[in-house]
Parts: structure tokens; sequence; C-alpha cells
């Protein structure tokens, strides 16, 4: 990938919340970059500033230091460049599956019959055609975080976040939404950025992963999953079944140990 | 075959009997902890509650346990109401109450809604109005009965603004504390996607609040009926409350009872008929059809 497709930088993101005398240094000078079309990880330990990071890049959270770019402009506060997409489930009770996904282009003045194709365009991408007119209280959690993602991504940002989307999931339906997910990249080329602590997600996903330290939060070190270049990962088994898997796991998992033996009375 | 207990399920050889799936079901006993009960159940002990109530009512009449003119019968209390809307015009009354209540209801409405909706998103304006509001909360609207005769005199204005600061402060600390729970990752949501402040405000914070703040407007209606009462027998020409206290000059007991009748009959009308737009208005929420 030519070197100026990055299309996100991080350069020395620092914060640290509480006043004075009570402050929690919740990251130090964290660098990072995302390419274009790519799908990065941000992957650290329960506590280490994963969220907070994420926030940041969203500009629903403003550093204390350093700052974060986007197509080499300084982000400053919230847009819609930056979709984000949450662990809980924030699709609006009040608006069916269609008006829920119509609604942030409805925001930003998007007409009419384009808002009606892109949406549907998007329901379907998330299998949810048949939930078109439903409430949000007749979907089960995993319907709900699709909506979610359907929602942003009909919306067009630049880069979509997800904050640990399917942590609130049974293992079978977080399979199925990884799959998804990987489904939609190869369709809409969208350049992610995801937060999560499930190393198998993490490895499945990514063809990135910034792993970051705990206490305070730093950049551990990026790892680039050699062994699944070139390969087009369709499910869970693939990836299992594919040589250099296990190392990699391991290799990961050995980094969370040591970053969890930090603090060994915290887990 | 010696066991006992097994000669006394299956006597004679015959083939045990399975059991029948119309069997009928284990008994159902009266006190069961935190168990639902039919729906006939609940309408048959709702009206026994009242049953013994009127049967005591009119089992103490019988007895004369009070004198006779304090403490008339249950069809006593029927006939007087009759006769008030018959023949005293006693519906025109009704219909000034109500009026009152609902006016003054509404205005309270009109400044609490947005405030607290204000209040709740802005800690700016909360900071600025909550100290005030707090106060006016912890003063007794009944005390400002003499202040607002003197200023208003006897008439509908003296009644309109007791029944409007006797709710208007509960009802903004109300919405805006309802206002405040709304999901902060919901109002995020609606920023991610490019949502302005007056956007956020008017398809986030505005919706999701919205059943919440009927809620509280079914508390605080019931609240004015209070009002209501305390402003028009204090001083007043006309009302329900009005026509309890003239009864009560020529000892028409019965009138007086009749009017609380119509008084709580109306209460329940209201909470019922904003039940229904609660439920018309919100299908959507969970647990509702
Ligand atoms: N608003 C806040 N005020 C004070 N401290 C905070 C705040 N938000 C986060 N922190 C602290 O910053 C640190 C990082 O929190 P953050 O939520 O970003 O971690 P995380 O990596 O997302 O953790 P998890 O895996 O549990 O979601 C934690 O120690 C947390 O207590
Ligand atoms: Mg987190």
């Amino acid at each position: 990938m030519p070197l100026d497709d990055v299309i996100l930088t991080a350069t020395n993101v620092s914060k640290t919340f509480g006043k004075k005398n009570k402050t929690v240094e919740a990251l130090r000078e964290v660098s990072f970059s995302v390419a274009r079309n790519e799908l990065c990880i941000l992957l650290g330990p329960s506590g280490c500033g994963k969220s907070t990071l994420l926030n940041i890049v969203a500009g629903l959270e403003d550093p204390t230091g350093g700052g974060v770019c986007l197509e080499g402009k300084r982000i400053h506060g919230p847009s819609r460049e930056r979709g984000m997409v949450f662990q809980s489930y924030t699709s609006f009770p009040w608006l069916t599956v269609f008006e829920n996904v119509e609604y942030g282009m409805k925001l930003n003045g998007v007409p009419k019959d384009e808002r009606k194709e892109r949406a549907e365009k998007f329901i379907d991408l998330v299998h949810l055609t048949r939930f078109r007119d439903a409430y949000p209280k007749t979907l089960s959690g995993g319907m709900k975080q699709r909506v979610a993602i359907a929602r942003t991504l009909a919306n067009e940002p630049d880069i979509l976040l997800m904050d640990e989307p399917f942590g609130a999931l049974d293992a079978e339906t977080r399979w199925h939404m990884q799959e998804m997910l990987l489904e939609i990249v190869e369709t809409t080329h969208t350049t992610i950025l995801l937060v999560t602590h499930d190393i198998q997600e993490a490895i499945f996903l990514a063809d990135k992963i910034v792993f970051l330290s705990a206490n305070p939060g730093r950049l551990k070190t990026v790892l680039e999953l050699d062994f699944k270049k070139g390969k087009d990962l369709k499910s869970k088994e693939d990836l299992i079944a594919l040589p250099g898997y296990l190392e990699c796991e391991r290799e990961i998992t050995a980094l969370m140990r040591a970053e969890a033996g930090k603090s060994k009375d915290d887990y | 075959m010696t066991g006992t207990v097994s000669n006394s399920t299956s006597p004679a050889g015959m083939p045990k009997p399975t059991p029948q799936p119309n069997a009928p079901a284990p008994r159902r006993r009266f006190f069961e902890f935190k168990k639902d009960i039919p729906a006939s159940w609940s309408v048959i002990l709702g009206i026994a509650v009242w049953a013994c109530f009127f049967g005591l009512w009119e089992f103490a009449v019988w007895q004369q346990w009070a004198n006779a003119i304090l403490l008339p019968g249950p069809g006593k209390v029927l006939g007087a109401l009759y006769t008030m809307f018959a023949d005293n015009g006693f519906l025109s009354d009704v219909l000034i109450s109500v009026w009152r209540v609902l006016f003054s209801f509404g205005l309270a409405c009109a400044v609490a809604i947005p405030l607290g909706i204000l209040m709740g998103t802005f800690r700016t304006v909360e900071a600025f109005f909550s100290p005030f509001v707090s106060a006016w909360r912890y003063l007794p609207a009944p005390s400002f009965i003499p202040l607002l005769l003197m200023w208003f005199g006897a008439g509908d204005t003296q009644k309109l603004a007791l029944l409007f600061i006797g709710v208007i402060w509960f009802l903004i600390t109300l919405i805006s504390d309802h206002v405040k729970a709304v999901p902060a990752d919901l109002i995020r949501t609606s920023v991610t996607l490019g949502g302005s402040r007056w956007q956020v405000l008017r398809t986030v914070v505005v919706p999701a609040s919205l059943p919440n703040i009927t809620i509280a407007m079914r508390q605080m209606l019931a609240v004015s009926w209070t009002y209501l009462v305390i402003a028009e027998i204090t001083a007043a020409d006309a009302g329900i409350g009005a026509v309890m206290m003239r009864a009560k000059r020529f000892l028409h007991v019965d009138e007086i009872m009749a009017g609380i009748l119509v008084i709580g009959v109306l209460g329940l009308l209201f909470d019922f008929l904003l039940r229904q737009v609660y439920r018309f208005a919100f299908p959507y929420l969970e647990g509702q059809n």
C-alpha cells in the first residue's frame, strides 16, 4: 500500500482525566495510523484506554496532548465523517429499522429518493430486509447492532469507528456478526477502526492490530498479520485452519498476559 | 411386588394409569409469592373491595353508628347527586372546575416541558434555574393563598395561580430528571452522524424522554386536582369545592359526599385518559402491545 494512502493519523495522543489533585492518566503519547480501506483493530487489556482513544478519534473527547488528523486535516469535535457504533444498543426505539437507517442521512439533508435507495441498500447488506418496518423492540441484540452498523454506513463516513460492537452478544451471534462485517468490508471498502479485547475477534477481522499496554495506555506494538495476507477468509473455521494462526494467537495472548501480569490483583 | 407403594397405585395388575393431558391443573393457591393472577380474579377482587366499602358504610348507617345527618347512606348520596345535576345546575360547577384544572395545568406544562428539557440537556441552563426551582419546590403552594387573595381577589385568576404554582416546580424537576436519564450513547450516536445541537435536541432528546414526560404529567395532574379543591373551598362562588362549602353551611352532608365522589371519578377519568394517550402515542416501547 502506498505510504500516502494513510487516511487517519494519531500523533502523540495523551489523555489525563480529572482535576489537579486526583488524576487518571489514560493515554500517554499514542501514535498510529490507519490506511484507506484498512480494518484496523485497537487491542489491549481492559482499562488500557481503548475507548478513550476511540472517543478522541470520534471527537467526543478532547485529547490533553497530541492530536488526530483525518485526510491530513486536524479533527475538532464529532462529525459525520467519523461515524461510530457503540457497544450498547443505540437503535432509536421510536423509529422503525428503515427510519433508523435513514436517520443520519436526514440530518445531513440527503434528498428523499436517495435516502430511500441508500437505506434499502444497507438494510439488505446487513440482512434485515424482512425487518425493514419493524420497531427495535422486536429485534434481537445482534439485529439491533446490525441496524446501528447499517445506519452509520448509509451515512457514508470516511471511517467507521466501532467500540466493542459485538461485546454484548453471545458467542455464536458474535461469529455471524464478524463474518458479516468482513462481507460488508468486501463490498463497501469502508475503512474501519474497531476496538476489542477479544483476541480471536481481533485476528479474524484485522488487517492490522494496534496493541496498547495498560497503566497508562501506551502503544506497545503494531502487528501486521502477514499469515493472513492474500487469503480470502470467509469463516472462523477458515481462519483457525490457516497455518500461522496458532502462533499468532499465542503471540498476542502472551502480550496480553504480560500486560495483565503488571497488575496481578486487578482482574 | 411387595412394595406397598406399587400396590396402591396399580391394583390387581392393571396397567398404571398414565396422566391425562386434560387432567385438572394443580389447584391454584390464593396466596402465592409474586405470581400473576388471572384477569378475572383482578376484576372480582377489585369489585369486592368496593362492595366491602359500601357494605360497611350501609351497615354503619343502619346501625346508627353516627348521627344520620352527619352520615347519610350511599343511596342518599346518589340521590343528592342526581338532584344536584338535574335541578341545581351542578354540571356548570363541574365544568368550571375541570376548566380550571386543565387551563392551569396546560399553562404549567407549556412552561415546564421546554424548561425541563433544556435543564436536563444543558448543564448551564440547569445551573441557572435549578437553585431557584428547588427552593420554590419546598414552599407549600397553599401558603400563598392569602397573598394570592390580596393580589387577585377571589376570582379565577387566584385559583389558576394557585394551581399553577402548586404543580410547576415539581413538573420541571421531574421532567428535567427524565431528560437527564436519556442514554448518553443515543446522543453520541446522533452527534457522530452529524447532528447539530438543535437536531440532537429535536430528534433524540425529545422523543427519548417524551414517554416519561407523559408519565410525569399524569402524576402531577392528580396533584393539580388536590390544589383545585383547596383553592375552591377557601374562596369561590362556583366550582365543585364551592358547592361543597355551600352544602356545609346548610348541613347537606349528602351533597358534600356527592362532591367528593365527583372529584374522585373525574380524577380517575383523567388518569385513564392520559394512560390511553401513553398507550397510543408510544406503541414502540418495550412491554406495550
Ligand atoms: N470520564 C472519565 N473520567 C475519569 N477516568 C476515566 C474516564 N473515562 C475513562 N477513565 C479511565 O481511563 C482509563 C481507560 O479507560 P477506557 O474506558 O478508555 O479503557 P478501555 O480500554 O476501553 O477498557 P474496557 O476494555 O474495559 O472497555 C481507565 O482507567 C478509566 O478508569
Ligand atoms: Mg472500553
